[in-house]
Order: structure tokens, then sequence, then C-alpha cells
């Protein structure tokens, strides 16, 4: 088989199309990066050239080729203070202004989905706990769901191995993990601070119930969706969602490619996009 | 050196006002849409805003006043259409363009308007 | 005070959403003051192939945006004949952001926008063409690249051509070489055009 190769007039068109489909730029210094993946891709396919796979990839109504390619350029693995900017946003910033609104003294609710194995959902039991200290004041209800049912039975149970831990500080680590074996057992009091479901998000009947939520946190799942399916998901955020409430995305991902139902809010630490009060 | 953010839906477009722009001496961002505009905006404002008028979930229009309700400063706009009707024309200064231009753009044109907006490219 | 486990429903108070109601009621609900109200009609609407009909008729008078998006989403997963007979009524609105949102919605309806694009091209208001072209760039259809070419050699209208060879860029091959050539030749004074026939040359890759 002759030898596969990338023109810069092919990594162009890639990047451009990839950018609309995904909001995902790729730099210049990124070339090395892309050519590679691609190449492999073309070669797993039996496309031969980067032509053939461009024009399956932009005809594949299924999706899948294009899925697949996001999840080679991407990190789509979980872990401990992954993005944790946005966790600094939510105490620094968005509860404030969540409970000055606040009419009542009803809790304050959080919705982690897609859950994964519960190590976003942990993040924020142990962020409020650390830094928030209004937690004296407010009654919490974390949900965190997702369609997979044999990951919520893992995030309910709490056990993560090194890597995943691996950005937390150490003495986070020491103050609410137990090590077992290679492993780290979360403590009883996160454990008990989260509430899993399964709930899959493109199906109106399941997320009817969710209702009545302050902020909504939602990484790494709409990037992998098709356009239908993100302005499903966009609608089903804006039902679950109080007036005034929050929806915080993944850093790669943007609501451009999604919905206008939505504001954009500038934080100092980060982008948010928030539900209006009118209504 | 002054920035510009370059919004329009198609690829070729930005990327054609974008060497324009270069070419000239200032620095260029490009956005699909009004939302990812206003995205782009609020991390790190720009100096001009070339928008286009027709796109998809927010319009040239409407980037254009939700921009004029931030706490941004106030940068100038040229709106960019293919439609040269007056009430187009009437819209778009009352939502907070400077200039407005007709599609195709002459690269002279453009020129001309971004000057006196920004004066010459500063390094 | 501290983390407390929900019961995770939490029906609303004047909810609604959680009653059952039949498509008549729903329709009915399609008018009603509560853009709440009309939200949660539209968007329980999609379970109902029957009704593009009473959800294109919103569209046209709806203005709260959230409404609006639900309409618009229903209109999609339903996205029958009728819908997009509705939605090409729509391309001829005055209003930018109705035509805009009626071109991403046939986006996404390719196997119902395929059989009348080639009249779509053809309109006679060089706006409804544009748009026309807007669409072809998400429809996944064997023929898109046939009828970009036939825009570029017989479409009078410059803007018209300027988005064909926008498109032409991502979905060019060799034999599109010729057309984009006479197509610089017939717009000599349009760097526009010049730069964008170049770039979508520059892309074809090898014959
Ligand atoms: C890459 S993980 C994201 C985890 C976490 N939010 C993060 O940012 O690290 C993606 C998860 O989305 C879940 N998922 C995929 N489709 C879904 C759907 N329709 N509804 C709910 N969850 C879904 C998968 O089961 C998987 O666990």
């Amino acid at each position: 088989m002759a030898e596969i190769t990338i023109s810069e007039e092919d990594f162009r068109k890639f990047r451009e199309f990839f950018y609309r489909k995904t909001g995902i730029q790729f730099e210049d210094s990124k070339r090395y990066f892309v050519d590679k993946r691609l190449i492999e891709r073309i070669e797993r396919t039996d496309s031969e050239c980067f032509r053939n796979y461009f024009m399956m990839l932009r005809f594949d109504t299924s999706g899948d080729e294009l899925q697949t390619l996001v999840n080679l350029m991407t990190v789509n693995e979980t872990y401990f203070f992954r993005e944790e900017y946005q966790f600094q946003c939510m105490v620094n910033s968005l509860l404030g202004e969540i409970i000055r609104h606040k009419k009542d003294s009803t809790p304050i609710r959080i919705w982690s989905v897609p859950s994964s194995s519960g190590e976003e959902a942990y993040s924020i039991v142990m962020y409020l706990l650390e830094h928030w200290p209004a937690l004296k004041e407010w009654d919490v209800e974390i949900i965190s769901s997702d369609i997979d049912t044999s990951i919520i039975r893992q995030a309910r149970r709490g056990r993560y191995s090194a890597r995943s831990v691996q950005h937390l500080p150490g003495q986070l680590l020491k103050k609410y993990f137990k090590p077992i074996g290679l492993e780290y057992q979360i403590a009883d009091e996160l454990l008990g601070a989260v509430e899993f479901t399964r709930v899959n998000l493109m199906d109106p009947v399941d997320v009817r119930a969710y209702r009545n939520f302050d902020l909504i946190f939602c990484r790494n799942l709409l990037i992998y969706f098709d356009d239908l399916s993100r302005r499903q998901a966009a609608e089903a955020f804006y039902d679950a969602l109080n007036p005034g409430g929050f929806v915080c995305l993944g850093h790669s991902e943007s609501m451009s490619r999604i919905s206008s139902l939505f504001r954009v809010r500038k934080f100092a630490e980060a982008i948010v996009h928030q539900k209006t009060r009118e209504e | 050196m002054q920035r510009i953010l370059v919004i329009d839906d198609a690829a070729t477009v930005r990327l054609y006002h974008r060497s324009i722009l270069e070419a000239a001496g200032y620095a260029v961002d490009e956005a699909i849409n009004g939302v990812e505009g206003l995205e782009k905006a609020l991390r790190a404002p720009f100096d001009l805003y070339l928008v286009d008028v027709n796109m998809p979930k927010l319009d040239g229009y409407g980037f254009l006043q939700e921009l004029r309700k931030t706490e941004l400063p106030q940068a100038p706009a040229i709106m960019v259409s293919t439609e040269a009707a007056r009430s187009d024309l009437e819209r778009a200064y009352v939502a907070g363009a400077n200039f407005y231009l007709i599609k195709p753009v002459k690269p002279d044109a453009l020129l001309t308007d971004v000057r006196l907006l920004l004066g010459a490219p500063r390094p | 005070m501290a983390f407390v486990k929900p019961p995770v429903a939490q029906p609303h108070r004047d909810d609604q959403c959680l009653a059952p109601r039949d498509f008549t009621d729903l329709v009915a609900e399609l008018s009603y003051p509560n853009p709440a109200a009309r939200r949660w009609a539209a968007r329980d609407l999609a379970a109902y192939p029957e009704a593009s009909l009473a959800l294109m008729a919103c569209l046209k008078e709806e203005s709260h945006p959230s409404v609006r998006e639900a309409l618009l989403t229903s209109l999609t997963l339903i996205g029958d004949e009728v819908a997009v007979a509705g939605l090409v009524d729509c391309l001829r609105s005055e209003q930018v952001g109705l035509r805009n949102e009626a071109v991403e919605v046939m986006k996404e309806l390719p196997e119902k926008v395929a059989p009348i694009m080639e009249n779509l091209l053809a309109d006679e208001n060089p706006d409804v063409r544009i748009f026309a072209v807007n669409i072809l760039e998400s429809l996944r259809h064997p023929l898109v690249e046939r009828w970009l070419i036939d825009v570029i050699e017989r479409e009078p209208h410059v803007n018209v051509c300027g988005t064909a060879v926008d498109l032409l860029c991502e979905v060019g091959t060799p034999a599109a070489r010729e057309a984009l050539t006479r197509l610089e030749a017939r717009f000599p004074d349009e760097p526009y055009i010049q730069f964008a026939a170049e770039l979508a040359l520059k892309r074809l890759g090898e014959d």
C-alpha cells in the first residue's frame, strides 16, 4: 500500500470542517498531531487516501466516524478536578449570585450530567466543603446522571485509580480517600452527598422529572452529539433550570453550535451560559 | 496591534477578510456566528468587529444588540450583507453598526472603513 | 446545613406538563398567554406527526425566543412534507431570524429537502437561491457537487456563486475544475470570487 500523506490543503480543509462541526480550532502547530490521527483513521477505515476518507466522513449519516475522530482528538477520560477553573467560578461567583436571587431557603440544586464514574460530582462536593463557607447556611442537593448503568454503579461505589486522582492536591487525597491496594476509596461523607441516577438526555420522558436546578454541569458530552441531539439537550437544560440558572460546558465546547436560548455571561474564572430571569 | 474579529458563517469569506486585514497589518480572529462572536469577545474584547448579517443561531443584528448590552468597551463595528435595501441599512445603524458594506466586499472599501475606525495599524 | 439527597422528581407547582393532554388540548395551549405553557405544548407536540401545520402556523406569529426554539426542534423532529413546505415559505420572509431558522431546520432534513432542491436553486429570488446553497452545506446527498457546479456555471448573481464556491472548497473534486476556471473568467473584477475560486481549485486534489 502506498504511503498515506496529508497535504497542507487537506489539513486546512479538514480543519475548517472540524471547526464548523465541533467548534474545536487547531493551530498550525497541531498539524502533526492532527495528521497522525487522520492517517490512523484512513488506514483503519480502508479509505486509502485523504479524499476518500473526507468524503466518507462528510456523508456518513450516522455520525459515527465524526464521533470516533472527536474521541481521538480530545481527552475523553474523566478525572478529579478536571477543568478546575469552573469549580472556582462556581464557589467564587455563581453560587453567590444564585443565593442573592433566591426567594426562600429551599436547597440549592446542582445537576452534573453526564456523571461518568462520578469524579465530577465528587469534585463539586469537595470544592463546596473546602471553598464555600456559605455551605453552613444552605442545603445543597447534587444529582448526577448518566445513560450507562454500569458506570453509575462504579460512581456509587467510589473506588478510583491513581490516574484519576492524580490532579488532586495531596492534602485532599489524604482527607477524603483511603488507599486500598493500588486504588483509592472515597469517604462515606462524599458518597452520601450525591444522588446518582440513570438518564438518557435524548429522551424527553427521562428528562421531564429533572426540574428546578440552579446549576448544571454538562461537560464533554455535547461535543459528541449531532446538531439535532445538541438542540434537544439544550432544550432539556432550559426546562431543567430555574430562571437565572447557569450551564457550565466543557472548555472545548460552546453553545454557538447549539442554541441561542442562553445568554453568555463572563465571570473572572470562566464563560458560563445563563437562562434569562424574566418569564 | 489592533485586533479585529471577523464573524461570518462561511469559511471562505472569513479567510478572505482575514487575508486582507492581516496583509494590512491588523491581527484577526474568527467566529462562525453571533453566539461564538460574543463568547470570544467576552473572553478578550476586540478593537473592531466585522459582522455578517445572515448567520444561524444569532444573526449580525442580534450580535450587535447583545454586544452593546455588555460592559465591554464599545468598539466600532462594520456590517456586511448581501442586501442593499434601505431598511437593512437603517436596522444596522440602529443596532450599533458604524459602517455597512455590500458583499462581495472589495479590499479597498474594507480597508478604507477599517482605517477610518481604527487608524493605521500599530505594531 | 449540608448535603441532602433529594427526591429526584420535582414536579413544578404549576406543572401543566405532567398532566396528560391530547392533541387538541396541546394545539389550544400553543396560544396560551403564558410562554412557559406555550413552550411545553410545542415540546410535547413533537410526539404527534400531524402537528406540523399547527406548529408552522405558530412559528410565524410567536415572538418568545424560548417558544420559537421549541417549535423549531419539534418541527425538525417531525420533519414531514408539510413542515418542509412551511419552511420554504419562511425562506421568503422579511424577518432575518425566521429565514435563518428555516435554513437550519432544513439542513437537518436531507431526504425531505433533496427532491425540491432543484426548484429552490432555480427560484426567482436570489436570496432564496443563496439559502438553498446554504442548505446544501449539511445535506448528505450524492448530487451536492453536481448542483454546485451547475450553480457556478449558470447563476448570474455574484453572491449566489460566492456561496456555492465556499462550499466547493469543502466538497469539490476534480470534476469542478473547469467550472471553477470559467467562473473566474466570468467575474474578473470580483476579488472575492477570484480568491474563493483559487482556493477551491487548490483544494480539489489530484485527478
Ligand atoms: C467523556 S464522559 C464525560 C464525563 C465528565 N462529565 C467529564 O467531563 O469528565 C461522557 C459520558 O457521557 C455518557 N452519555 C453518552 N450519551 C449520553 C446520553 N444520551 N445521556 C446521558 N449520558 C450520556 C457516557 O455514558 C459517558 O459516561
